[in-house]
């Protein structure tokens, strides 16, 4: 029992994962933590000095846009870096795992500043985007954007021992599809909002 | 006089029917739009990479020169999606990016971004060979890739800046800023509320025809 557990643990969570959010989604768990997230939206932006600067300082707000915009090309140059090695079209001479953990080093800091950079800009329009399904969208792309690298694309190219070269096909165009995702939403919440 | 001729082509080509419909169009503007923006991970995303490797940050394990060549074809896909874009976003309004101080200054700071590009090019091809298996490039790449990392946030800063309207032709009487965005409309209603020359000539042409029309 325990060896079958251990060789198929990644497989157990993620069906569990899978299953707990459509258990959730059928008890209506969604639309009741939507509805009590407002208030966290109208705080942040009449009530903390982030959602005070971002909304009456334009030149700070435009700064920000333009450090939220350099990070997400950090973080999209090493994304395609890391999954056009994976995908063996660039740098074909160079060992996977070098290419993956010097990628997956500035991957966080452009993920760090994005986020960081994010939060302020969203102080600024809070309420408006609470009501942008786009944003939610983006939200979403997001959270499963990091949580796919973090916790299943960058453990599973560590584990020593060989991948199917398929999986990892796999894994790299699912990667290259959710961080486009993320960042195109992102650009439609401006068009939208 | 040059400000003169950049308005009189952004007017002709936005009175183009294609440069309307563009315009008009809200998923034909927005998409080239987003395309325009997201074509920073390709093309800007490469170029930091290569700069870093440059100042021994990412890759030290891999030859600078070898990784500049490999990672030179994408980033110029990159580059030549935003190029395409960047001119239809241009095409559907002329005008206002003539007359856009921001898009001015982006325009300068990419000339220069350019003649740093080529000069660390020059670099690379005289280095080349000398340096491979060290972390850190020479001093000129060094200084090239931090200038091109400074230029290229400063491009992206201003081009951000773009769709902001604090100095609109018609939110300033600055004449300094003026003529730096090239309002020439709002630069001679200036001078001719300023010439007292001026004034009293449009004084005589309207009494003579108020005296025509008198007759």
């Amino acid at each position: 029992m325990n060896e079958i557990f251990a060789s198929y643990k990644r497989t157990i969570i993620v069906s569990a994962v899978l299953l707990l959010i459509l258990v959730l989604e059928l008890l209506n768990w969604r639309t009741a933590v939507y509805g009590g997230l407002f208030p966290l939206f109208e705080w942040l932006q009449r009530s903390t000095w982030l959602g005070y600067v971002a909304t009456n300082y334009g030149s700070i707000y435009a700064l920000v846009q333009a450090i939220h915009l350099l990070s997400m090309a950090l973080l999209g140059g090493t994304i395609l870096l890391m999954d056009l090695r994976l995908l063996n079209l660039s740098l074909k001479t160079m060992p996977v795992d070098v290419v993956v953990e010097n990628a997956y080093r500035w991957f966080r800091f452009g993920l760090m500043g994005a986020v960081v950079s994010g939060i302020f800009l969203a102080a600024g329009v809070a309420e408006k985007v609470y009501y942008l399904p786009v944003f939610w969208a983006k939200m979403l792309a997001l959270l499963g954007g990091s949580l796919f690298v973090i916790f299943f694309k960058i453990p599973l190219l560590r584990k020593a021992g060989t991948n199917s070269v398929w999986l990892i096909r796999v894994v790299a165009i699912t990667s290259l599809m959710v961080w486009f995702t993320v960042a195109a939403t992102g650009r439609w919440i401006g068009f939208v909002g | 006089m040059i400000n003169e001729l950049l308005l009189n082509f952004a007017e002709w080509l936005g009175s183009q029917d294609y440069s309307q419909m563009l315009l008009s169009g809200y998923y034909s503007y927005n998409w080239v739009e987003a395309t325009h923006v997201l074509a920073l991970m390709v093309s800007l995303g490469m170029l930091f990479i290569i700069d870093l490797r440059m100042l021994g940050l990412i890759l030290p394990e891999m030859p600078a020169s070898a990784l500049a060549a490999r990672l030179n074809r994408p980033m110029w896909i990159g580059f030549t999606i935003m190029i395409v874009t960047g001119l239809l976003l241009f095409y559907a309004k002329p005008v206002e990016s003539t007359q856009s101080l921001w898009f001015r200054f982006k325009m300068i700071l990419l000339v220069a971004a350019a003649a740093n590009a080529f000069f660390f090019h020059r670099h690379l091809k005289e280095a080349e060979g000398k340096w491979d298996n060290e972390r850190k490039a020479p001093k000129p790449l060094r200084n090239g890739a931090i200038l091109s990392l400074s230029l290229w946030s400063l491009v992206v800063f201003m081009g951000r800046c773009i769709p902001y309207d604090w100095v609109d032709c018609d939110k300033t009487s600055n004449r300094t800023i003026l003529w730096a965005a090239g309002c020439v409309y709002e630069l001679q209603a200036l001078e001719t509320a300023e010439s007292p020359l001026e004034e009293s000539a449009r004084l005589a042409v309207a009494s003579v025809r108020e005296s025509g029309s008198e007759q």
